[in-house]
């Protein structure tokens, strides 16, 4: 009976230690771009444009990504969500879209330029753009659905 | 950056200790490490089930926990809170209506903590008292502002209630519960809110202060 407690923390262990089998096959490979190409892709978009940036070895990005698909099904039609994914392998990107099901744009940027181009440091980072591509609020660290939400009807009702 | 939920929590602390100082009437030893002991596990508990929510294992993913931005559920964490400060005072009752008000108190608290935050605005107004974001011309409600004065009201009224049992948590359960679901349109939200939880918190408060004596017969738990 004493061995009990001992079996449920090792179990617990093993779980924790285990590594959850993620199918990347069927996700491309993550497209490059430079930071005018971005600018450019923006300024294509005709709407106003939350971009997050991201990577797969950053914890707080894992507990933004479920809030981003939520916030993709409330406001997708009305703002354009893109992803960039910064200091990262493309493995790792593949791994962490296909773990959360991330399903909007994602750009590659290695040497996170893009971030760096707005001054904006760390990560995640949260870009709000208007529907002319210029850049209205930066949200540097996690964002939660409040800050979220509230970035999203700023950009509507500017 | 992110300490700003700290101060937010600090500042939920500062206000339940000043309840605790207003109305120390029946409080149990040490109520304040109580309450903060309590809180934390209800945080605790409201984490965990956002988590299991948003699909993600908290045995594989230990260090999201920490990372409270992503999400609380809020009726876990309130039923966590409860059921441990229940435990840590030998569950009884009158020890959760002695500390009623000074709660109510600290979740007014929690709310004003919305100023370090840069949280308090929610929908948009164009009513005198209305504020705008930074950099912003789109005036709004500062919707925490007025949570804060209606739970801070609440905290008082509550305060001189009957010594019924179930009574005084009973409504400070009920009040903060009406008071956070009468603002929650005019908060901004992706999901809708947490409203059917405030709703439950509301049913169960008033069921609990009417029925309270029963309850407690009941379940055996004790008074004193």
């Amino acid at each position: 009976m004493k061995r009990f407690p001992v079996l449920v923390v090792l179990s617990l262990v093993l779980v924790a230690c285990g590594q959850e089998p993620v199918d990347v096959s069927g996700i491309p490979d993550l497209e490059v771009v430079t930071v005018e190409e971005f600018e450019t892709h923006l300024q294509s978009l005709d709407k106003p444009a939350v971009v997050n940036v991201w990577a797969s070895w950053c914890i707080p990005c894992r507990s933004e990504a479920p809030l981003l698909n939520v916030a993709v099904e409330a406001h997708g039609d009305q703002v354009e969500f893109i992803g960039v994914d910064v200091q990262d392998s493309q493995t790792g990107a593949k791994r962490f879209l296909a773990e959360f099901g991330l399903d909007f744009q994602h750009f590659f940027d290695r040497d996170r330029s893009i971030p760096n181009h707005y001054a904006a440091f760390g990560t995640p980072i949260t870009l709000f753009f208007d529907a002319d591509g210029q850049l209205v609020d930066t949200h540097q660290g996690v964002i939660d659905e409040r800050g979220l939400a509230l970035g999203i009807d700023e950009l509507l009702a500017g | 950056m992110e300490f700003t939920l700290l101060w937010a929590a600090l500042t939920g602390v500062v206000f339940a200790w000043i309840g605790t100082r207003l109305w120390p009437q029946g409080l149990p030893e040490r109520a304040t490490d109580r309450l903060i002991g309590a809180a934390a596990a209800g945080l605790l508990v409201g984490r965990l089930t956002a988590m299991l929510i948003q699909g993600t294992n908290p045995l594989r993913h230990i260090g999201d926990i920490m990372i409270v931005r992503g999400g609380v559920h809020t009726g876990a964490a309130t039923i966590g809170a409860i059921v441990t400060y229940l435990w840590s005072v030998g569950w009884r009752i009158a020890y959760l209506d002695a500390i009623a008000a000074a709660s109510v108190l600290g979740l007014a608290g929690w709310k004003a903590g919305c100023i370090w935050r840069g949280a308090c605005l929610g929908a948009v107004s164009d009513l005198p008292w209305a504020w705008s974001l930074p950099g912003s011309v789109i005036t709004r409600h500062p919707v925490e502002i007025y949570a804060v004065i209606a739970l801070v009201l609440a905290a008082f009224i509550v305060a001189r209630l009957s010594d019924r049992p179930l009574l005084r948590s009973g409504v400070g359960l009920a009040t903060a519960g009406l008071v956070m679901l009468a603002t929650e349109p005019m908060r901004p939200s992706l999901t809708g809110g947490p409203g059917p939880w405030y709703i439950a918190a509301i049913i169960v408060g008033v069921v609990a202060s009417i029925a309270g004596s029963t309850l407690v017969s009941r379940f055996r738990l004790r008074m004193t």
